[in-house]
Order: C-alpha cells, then structure tokens, then sequence
C-alpha cells in the first residue's frame, strides 16, 4: 500500500500532542506524572514506529496524495456553514436562552439545507417538544434561559 | 446454582414493573427509528440517549440503553430491506436478499423474516450472557493490581487492533485516549493535572460529552460534508408481514447456526455485527438446499444475517458487564452508561449488585419480545420515518447532543468538551484513526493508572511486579494475541465468508 502524504498531518499532530503533554508534566510532581509519561512514550513509540511504516511504505510503493480519498465528495460551504452555525447556536443558547436559539438554529439550517417549509415546522415543533418533555419535565433540567426567556 | 436461579427469578420480577416495560417498549421503538435512518449509527443512538438515562434507576436506565442497542440493529434491516440502504453497518447483508424480496413484492415476508430471526438470535444470545457472565466474573475476582493494569491493557489492544484499518493507527489511538485521560486530579495524591486553569476538568473529561462528541457530533460532521441527496422512496408493501409455518421451520437451522456464529463473534472483543451478518449471510448460502434462490430474493439469507447480528448483541455484553472490556463501540458507549450510574464493570456487578444486573438481564430477554411485537406492528411507519432527509438530521442531531451533554451537569463547559470531541471524532474518521479506541481509553486509562501506580507502591517502585503473578502473563500474553488478532481474524473471517463480502464488512465496521 502506497504512503499517503495526508498521514504526514496524523503523525506531526500525534507528536505535537506528546511534546505538549510532555512540556507540561515538567511542571508536575515525579509521582503524579509516573503515569502521564508511560502514556505519552507510549504514543511517541507508536507515532515513530507509523512514521517507519510510511518511509518503508515510500520506497516499496511510492506516494500518494491521500486528499482525493479523505475529501472525497466534500461540500467545503455546507460543511464550515454547518460548523459556524453550530458554534453561533453555542453562543445563542449562551445569550439568548436555549428554546430561542434552538428555534434560530433549526430555522436557519433548514433554510440553508432548503428543507421544505413544512417539513421545518413539523422538525421544528416535534424537536421543542420533545426536548421539554424529556429534559424540562422529566429529568428537571433547568436549560439556559436568555434576553428572552 | 440455586441462588443464580433466584436471582433470575427475581430479575424477572423486578423488569416486569410499569417503568421498566414502558422502558423497555420505549427503547426498542427509539433503537428502531434510529436503526432504520440511514446514517445514524447504534452506537451513536446510544451515546445521545445516555443523559437521559441519568435520573433514572440503574437497572431502568440499563435496559433503555440495551432496547436501543437491541432496536437499532434490527432498525438496520428496515431500510436495508425497502430502500436497498441499510441502516447500520450490520444490515448489509440483509440488504442482498432483503431488496431482492421487495422487488419481487414480497417485502411484508422480508420484514417477517427479519424480524423473527432478530428475535431468535437476540433471545438465544441471552443464554449465554445467563451462562458465561458469572463465571467470566469469578475469574475477575483473582485480579489485583498489577492484573488491573494488564487488564486494561488488553482491552485497549483488543479494540485498537481489530477495529482499524491499520493497527498501529488503532493502537495510536488508544495510546491518545490514555493521555487525554490523564488530565484532572491525579487519583492517589489529588495534585491537578494538565488541567489548563480550567476547574470543571477536575474531575477529568467527562466521558459522557467524550461519547456523544465522538459518536454523534463528529457523525453530524460527517453528514454535513457530503452532498444532500432525497433518498429512495420506501416500496409501498400490500403482502403481509408474517411468515408460514413452512417458512419458519426453513429457517430454523439458519437461526441456530446464525445464533452461535454471532454470539461467538459478540463475545469475542473487537468483532461486531457488521462482520456478524456477513458470516450468517454466507453460512446461510452454504447449508441452503436451495443455493440457487439465493441472490434472488432467498428467505433464509435473510434469515441468516439477521439471526447472526441480533446474537451478537447477548454475547458482546459479557466481557463488558464481567472484566470492563467492551469489545466493540456501542458496548464501550453502553459502559459509559454504567460507569455514570456508579457501577464498576466487574465482579461487583455479580455480588454486590447481583439483582440489578439479573434485572437487567431479564429486561434484555423481554426486550426481544417487544422487538418483535414493535418490529411487526410497526413495520410501515418505521419505513416512512427510515427515508428522513439528512437536511433535517443535521440539526436536530446537533440540538440533542448539546442538550445531550449540557443535561449532564448542567453546565455549558460540558458542551465546549462536546464540540471539541466532535471536531476530533471527525478528524480522527477522515483520516482512519479509531474513535471506539478513544472512549475505551478514557474508561479503562484511570482503571489503568489506579492498577499501576497502586502495584508499584506496593513494591516500592518494583516495575517487576507486574509481571509476577500467573494471571498477569496470561493478560500479557493475550494483549499480544490482542495485537496480531486482525491478521487472525482475516483469514479466519476470509475462509469462512469470502473475500469480497469480508472487505465490504470491514469497511463498514470502520465507518461506523
């Protein structure tokens, strides 16, 4: 199997993790950070031997580029407006109270993804409702509550 | 023996309450519409019911969080069946003979035969949970510290090893896991831990916001970066959704073979039901006398894959429930469940709590009646529901899991962890890393630690110690089985099923 140029990100962040991890355990007792350093030589081990895996692979196999599979059919707007809506609806429940910005969101996202209008109403009311009987009324859950209520 | 005897007994009594059958019916129809979607996973079901199951008595919300399990892997057959899609991973094979059946009108028979076949495999793979359990959870008995560790261990390598393409970048994986499970209060001597200033990661990352982050959100991601398309309409059925008793006695032996297949499979950590199917699917084939309907809408394929996936739901509990190794995601989400109600997975579970376990064990054997009664009743609505736009998923899946993990302690701290797991879950899918390994790690890294430390204080920082006892080199001998078992189980799986069908699983088993 070819090296796939995409695994070279795997492998830099798998190292980043250990060297953060590791950086900050210097500040820790030798007892409390026993078991944090096992874990992070334990991925440092693993993360060299994949790294060994891909240049052995390189040279049997040649390299590919790897982006093709990963991102394969990716809709690059729907998927970042889906990621800023769901961390602007983070920050409405925050601000405007949990039912309003779960109306807010839903409401855009439908209109984003054209679900037909009906159909958003009925997702719309079915959702609100649910989530007040199930978490309101029978876990007693206390959800945010915002500018308006 | 007479005291196992009752303690079923009364597990039995306790499960048949108005809650828990409410449980129970309630369960099944959500593992169900989960199931049949297209997309939605049962793992994922799972971990977004979860905080729902917080207020609720252990055993009762056990036997929600098994209805689901149960329900969402005989959902799979709906839209396998009507849509030629199957709804989870585990469902693939059905999808073979199931459409073919549909298009010769014949899928009210499908659905019945999916439907009895699920029941039988999910009953009969009880008897082993019944069986095996207790005495898996004797042996957890002997284990002390330094078994604690290498049992930990072995279950990160199980799960590492067989659930990823590659087994390095499994292994990567749960080794990530482990190190996010360090971070908090250090659990001998309190001192904090990688906790960046922030006071709600005291208690460490809350597995519940790690699961629904890495099984829904990440799945929200997932559905958000492809294409929407309208799905296939649901083949309008007027035949009925029942079988003969001819056709039920053809089954039969496809049931049985399909049962022990499937419940050897669920015992067995790292192998689920995608795989599962498609060795009940070919087995089936094999022992047909009529080999050449198969391909052509044969009842007995459908027979087989059903029978087989349903049996690996009993069997993959048992080493959950006795040694805390889940052996596939929607266990290890369901152990989240447990540990969020307070229990240890392990021998406590057959002393201590004997009576809730039995509780929940009968409330998993009355589960396969209310899926078969549910499944047959319901069949057509669940069809309609099963061609649900992926539009309309996207938010309300992201609404449910932030009200998932917000429930929890009712904090929104809780559901920046979400998203941030989300995020990882996504990445870590796009670029085949393990997300079942993750959340393995996050339960069995504290057990682990908890074993290593405890075993080295009382050796006076002897690392020899872990390596003293008998038990402790069978668990290190069985981690290093654990490693190389993927190449095992390819050429078992290969011999046994094919080549083709073999990749196919697999890659769904990746997937989900």
């Amino acid at each position: 199997m070819k090296m796939k140029k995409t695994d070279i990100g795997v492998v830099v962040f798998m190292y980043a993790v250990c060297a953060f991890f590791y950086a900050y355990s210097s500040t820790l007792s030798d007892t409390s950070k026993t078991y944090p350093l096992f874990t992070i030589t334990l991925l440092f081990g693993l993360t060299t031997l994949y790294l060994i895996q891909m240049i052995l692979a390189a040279r049997k196999f040649g390299v590919e580029s790897g982006v093709d599979k990963v991102f394969a059919g990716f809709k690059a707007l729907q998927f970042i407006l889906s990621l800023v809506l769901t961390i602007a609806y983070f920050f409405m429940v925050k601000y405007l109270g949990f039912f309003t910005a779960t109306t807010i969101f839903m409401i855009a996202s439908f209109i984003y993804l054209k679900v037909p209008v009906l159909h958003s109403i009925i997702a719309l009311v079915v959702m609100d409702l649910l989530i007040y009987l199930a978490f309101v009324q029978f876990l007693g859950v206390r959800l945010p509550t915002g500018l308006l209520f | 023996m007479l005291e196992t005897l009752q303690l079923m007994g009364q597990g039995f009594i306790s499960a048949l309450t108005w809650m828990n059958l409410l449980a129970m019916a309630g369960g099944v129809a959500l593992g169900i519409i989960i199931g049949c979607l297209p997309g939605l996973s049962a793992a994922m079901g799972v971990a977004l019911m979860l905080p729902l199951t917080f207020s609720m008595p252990a055993d009762t919300g056990l036997i929600v969080l098994g209805a689901i399990y149960c329900g969402a892997i005989f959902g799979g057959s709906i839209s396998a069946i009507l849509i030629h899609t199957p709804g989870t991973p585990a469902s693939a094979a059905t999808a073979i003979e199931g459409y073919q059946m549909t298009l010769q009108g014949k899928a009210g028979k499908a659905l019945a035969t999916a439907c009895w076949s699920s029941f039988w495999g999910g009953l009969l793979s009880c008897i082993s949970l019944y069986f095996f359990a207790p005495l898996l959870a004797q042996l957890a008995l002997k284990f002390m510290s330094a078994e604690k560790f290498w049992l930990g261990i072995f279950g990160l390598t199980i799960i590492a090893g067989v659930s990823s393409k590659s087994i390095v970048k499994g292994l990567m994986s749960g080794a990530l896991g482990l190190i996010i499970s360090t971070i908090g209060l250090d659990p001998i001597d309190g001192t904090k831990r990688f906790m960046f200033g922030q006071a709600f990661l005291a208690e460490g990352i809350n597995t519940t916001c790690a699961l629904i982050g890495l099984f829904s959100m990440s799945q929200v991601f997932i559905l958000a970066e492809k294409e929407i398309k309208a799905r296939a309409k649901a083949a309008k059925f007027t035949d009925k959704i029942t079988l003969t008793r001819a056709e039920r006695k053809k089954i039969r032996p496809t049931i049985v073979r399909s049962w022990i297949m499937g419940n050897i499979i669920g015992i067995l950590p790292g192998a689920g039901a995608s795989i599962a199917c498609f060795l009940g699917y070919n087995s089936a084939k094999q022992f047909s006398k009529t080999k050449e309907e198969f391909g052509h809408g044969a009842i007995e394929g459908v027979a087989g894959s059903e029978a087989a996936n349903n049996a690996v739901t009993g069997g993959s509990l048992i080493p959950m429930l006795t040694l805390g190794i889940p052996g596939e995601s929607v266990t290890a989400v369901l152990m989240g469940g447990l540990i969020i109600q307070g229990l240890t997975p392990g021998p406590e579970l057959f002393t201590k709590h004997a009576a809730m376990t039995y509780t929940f064990f009968a409330g998993f054997v009355l589960v396969q009646f209310f899926m078969l009664a549910i499944g047959t009743l319901g069949c057509r609505g669940f069809a309609q529901i099963s061609r649900l736009s992926d539009a309309i998923l996207i938010p309300c899946v992201t609404v449910l899991c932030v009200i998932g993990s917000y429930a929890i302690h009712r904090n929104m701290s809780d559901v920046v962890v979400m998203i941030i797991f989300g995020v990882l879950g996504y990445l870590m899918r796009k670029f085949d890393l393990n997300t079942a390994a993750v959340v393995l790690a996050l339960i069995l890294g504290p057990i682990s630690e908890k074993g290593l430390r405890g075993a080295l204080r009382v050796s006076d920082g002897d690392i020899g110690c872990l390596f003293q006892s008998p038990v402790s080199w069978v668990l290190i001998i069985l981690s290093i089985v654990g490693i190389f078992s993927p190449f095992i189980m390819d050429k078992f799986e290969r011999k046994v099923a094919g080549d083709e069908s073999v990749d196919q699983a697999v890659q769904d088993e990746t997937l989900s």
